[in-house]
């Protein structure tokens, strides 16, 4: 079963592949649903009764706060010193963890799908995705990474079982990514793609890197050894990948 | 720590008062302010922890004092002729310490009483020989392709509600409902 959502300023898709009865499908999918607004409503940087919101100006104090907040928190914090501050949940001055609740959310929501019954499945959220099992055909989920320049083509088609997928690029949005360094629009890669075991972290390891440059290049090298799979576009073309990325064409 | 401290107060007094604390417990052998090497070679010997925590290179720039205090038992070419200050000529080899980067030893040559030269090099033996390479490892260069293929979802740059509509997901989300 199949499903599209309009939820946290993107539009996240939905497929279940399990032989599960098509009602209990469709309550598996609303809970997911339901989930994903209740982050929006709580993490939403753009609603001002939202608990981000109201932590930020000072009115819910952090020991008042939910303890999911608490783990945004620290998560970031954490990011912060893995990347060497190029993913910086302040980068704009004010707090804004919607670089990190996004993957979270869908990670939360997989897990949640997960312990509902449903081991076959994927959450795509505005281009990450989070898997689980096998897909449709019975062998891995195929997820192909969107050429950087031409808009209906790939440049590669993953497989992917147990795992996530996340992708940070400039054309999309513009450049939206800033060198905290520098407070310059990040420039030298045009896309980053990460696989790895959990979505929240490969989206703020594709952003830090998409934010390093051509030095994210080799940060992304480093990331291998904890099981983070990457493929990098240089503006002016070139493509790098690391060496387990699990490439099928 | 020590050697952080010692470098800071930048003179062989520093260096002999903070020594003289510390060897409160044995007998000066040697007078402190003639012979401040053979002290400070005493120090390293009975605090090896020291030279883990120091930064070689940085002692080994910041002056007499500072140098003296790397060196330890392990004297290259050491002369014997005692120079007016008190620093024997020679040429001394501090100890070698690892750290994340590999190991690093501090050399330093005294001469006329003054340290003539210091350097620090990290030795192509051992851990270092094995932890270099990881520092520059990078992604391989491939060819970017330009396909089309059947997939069952596509990952991309984060799209908005209203460029959703144009994406090859919103496509293949159309397909298959």
């Amino acid at each position: 079963m199949r499903h599209v959502e309009q939820v946290m300023g993107t539009v996240v898709s939905i497929e279940l592949a399990d032989d599960l009865p098509a009602p209990r499908q469709q309550e598996l999918i609303d809970a997911t649903c339901t989930w994903l607004h209740e982050v929006d409503a709580r993490f939403s940087t753009y609603k001002d009764d939202s608990e981000v919101c109201r932590f930020r100006d000072g009115t819910l104090r952090l020991e008042d706060a939910s303890a999911d907040l608490r783990l945004v928190l620290d998560r970031c914090a954490d990011l912060w010193r893995d990347t060497d501050g190029y993913f910086d949940a302040y980068a704009g001055g004010r707090l804004d963890p919607s670089g990190y609740v996004k993957g979270w959310s869908v990670e939360v929501a997989s897990q949640r799908l997960t312990a509902a019954g449903s081991t076959r499945h994927y959450i795509g959220a505005g281009g990450d995705i989070r898997m689980r099992g096998t897909g449709p055909t019975g062998g891995p989920w195929r997820v192909g990474v969107r050429h950087p320049w031409e808009a209906d083509k790939l440049s590669w088609v993953l497989g992917v079982t147990d795992g996530a997928v996340a992708t940070s690029g400039t054309y999309e949005r513009g450049a939206h990514v800033f060198d905290p360094r520098t407070g310059k629009a990040a420039s030298g890669l045009r896309s980053v793609t990460v696989v790895g075991p959990d979505l929240a972290l490969a989206d703020a390891y594709a952003t830090a890197a998409l934010a390093m440059g051509e030095a994210g290049l080799t940060w992304l090298a480093k990331k291998t050894d904890e099981g983070y799979e990457s493929a990098a576009v240089t503006d002016d073309g070139r493509a790098f990948t690391s060496a387990g990325l699990p490439i099928l064409s | 720590m020590r050697r952080s401290t010692a470098a800071a107060v930048g003179t062989l007094t520093g260096a002999a008062l903070i020594l003289g604390v510390r060897l409160s417990v044995t007998p000066p052998d040697a007078p402190v302010a003639t012979a401040p090497v053979a002290q400070e070679q005493e120090e390293v010997a009975e605090e090896p922890e020291a030279g883990g925590t120091a930064e070689p290179t940085e002692g080994a720039s910041k002056g007499a004092s500072k140098g003296a205090d790397k060196d330890d038992d392990k004297k290259d070419d050491e002369k014997a002729e005692e120079e007016e200050t008190g620093l024997k000529a020679g040429t001394y080899k501090g100890k070698a310490v690892q750290n994340q980067y590999g190991t690093v030893q501090v050399t330093i040559k005294v001469s006329g009483g003054k340290i003539t030269a210091a350097n620090a090099t990290a030795p192509t033996d051992g851990f270092s020989g094995t932890i270099n390479p990881n520092a520059v490892k990078t992604l391989a260069a491939a060819t970017l392709k330009s396909q089309s293929a059947e997939v069952d979802a596509v990952s991309g740059a984060t799209f908005t509600s209203q460029s959703y509509v144009a994406s090859l997901q919103a496509a293949l989300d159309k397909a298959g409902a």
